[in-house]
């Protein structure tokens, strides 16, 4: 009864962790892939959009996620969190940025920070999975596009009501043309 | 036992021919006159492949025959492994926006260079202004030639980086694909929304 509840000890995260992390082959070990993953993280924060390899972009995805999470549920007062953050920003411009821009951005958010995007693959050719990590939020061009033919949307919907009146008139006018010749016929017989 | 009367009567018919030969007979004049080569005497060689050969050399053969599945698996290669052979893909859809196709559940290779490149010199200006070693506390605004800073209230804009691209908004970056690029000139006072998307 004494367990101290998990979820507020550690942040959750909105994006789907891998039960174990991945090892990133590195000739100085895990030293050496933590150093490659804060590389990664430092320039996802400066530059909101990277392309990256997909094994390394979903790998330092987690950490980009965590790392502001932590930064949104204890702010810039808290002692561990500001090491959290030295530890991964390696440009200490960027501490700042954390702190005082994507805390702001993604405060009231409901959803993961970052998006994540296969890249195009070239038609004929063997070529490593590339992906292209992005924050929430940045200034950039988007890189997809709304769904020109969604049913939802006001032109469909009034399209499809158009439709539907029309096939209600055709059906009337046929209607009345099938009735009409029975009574002509009626009086004849 | 056939061999030992073949050797008896072969002896007994020589015995005959010597003994006919004592009395001159068959007589010489039906005999025929012709040369008469003493077979040379074969020398034989040990075989050598330095004889064949001489000066050329061999090249290296298969030694034993390949079986049909190894050869098959050589040529189109294995489907749990590596498959050889040309499959038509099934997952190609049409972009809505460009017309071009790409894998499905990848971005569109034609649209995704043209918002790359974009985004490289929106990056770059970013970075250019920011210069070095300043700590970044605004967020960033990004306005092409022409735009019109959106009417928001002046809180909006404390805490801003407005970078300036020195060129016309990309047709395809689009604020709000609802505004009409040429407005009929009107008498009508009604206020129209605008920044609606």
């Amino acid at each position: 009864m004494n367990q101290a509840d998990i979820t507020k000890l550690v942040s959750k995260l909105r994006i789907k962790v891998p039960p174990t992390h991945r090892r990133l082959r590195n000739p100085l070990g895990p030293e050496g892939r933590l150093n490659k993953l804060r590389k990664t993280v430092t320039g996802l924060i400066k530059y909101e959009r990277i392309e990256l390899n997909y094994n390394r972009a979903d790998e330092a995805r987690q950490y980009a996620e965590r790392l502001i999470s932590e930064a949104i549920s204890h702010g810039d007062c808290h002692k561990p969190t500001m090491e959290i953050a030295d530890f991964w920003l390696l440009e200490k411009e960027l501490v700042h940025k954390l702190f005082k821009v994507l805390v702001p951005r993604f405060e009231n958010s409901s959803s993961a920070f970052t998006k994540m995007y296969k890249a195009p693959k070239p038609a004929y050719a063997r070529a490593i999975e590339k992906t292209i990590l992005e924050l929430k939020g940045n200034p950039y061009p988007s890189l997809t596009t709304r769904q020109p033919n969604n049913k939802l949307l006001l032109q469909n919907v009034l399209l499809d009501a158009a439709k539907y009146d029309y096939r209600q008139t055709k059906y009337a006018e046929i209607a009345e043309k099938m009735s009409t010749p029975e009574e002509t016929k009626n009086p004849d017989s | 036992m056939i061999p030992r009367v073949c050797n008896v009567l072969n002896a007994l018919k020589n015995f005959e021919k010597h003994v006919l030969q004592m009395f001159k007979y068959p007589p010489r004049e039906f005999a025929l006159a012709y040369d008469y080569d003493k077979p040379v005497q074969k020398t034989t060689k040990k075989f050598s492949l330095n004889d064949l050969i001489g000066d050329g050399f061999l090249l290296a053969v298969p030694k034993f025959r390949r079986t049909v599945e190894k050869r098959w698996k050589r040529k189109f290669g294995s489907p749990e492994y590596i498959w050889k052979m040309l499959v038509p893909k099934t997952n190609i859809i049409v972009c809505n926006k460009c017309g071009h196709y790409h894998e499905n559940g990848r971005l569109c290779g034609n649209c995704y260079k043209i918002v790359e490149e974009e985004t490289k010199e929106i990056q770059a200006k970013i970075q250019e202004k920011l210069g070095t070693n300043k700590p970044i506390e605004n967020d960033v605004i990004v306005l092409y030639d022409g735009d019109q800073l959106p009417e928001k209230p002046q809180e909006f804009w404390q805490g801003k980086r407005v970078i300036e691209m020195k060129k016309e908004r990309p047709k395809w970056f689009s604020k709000n694909l609802l505004q009409k690029t040429t407005q009929a000139p009107s008498d009508s006072k009604d206020v129209k929304p605008t920044d609606l998307a």
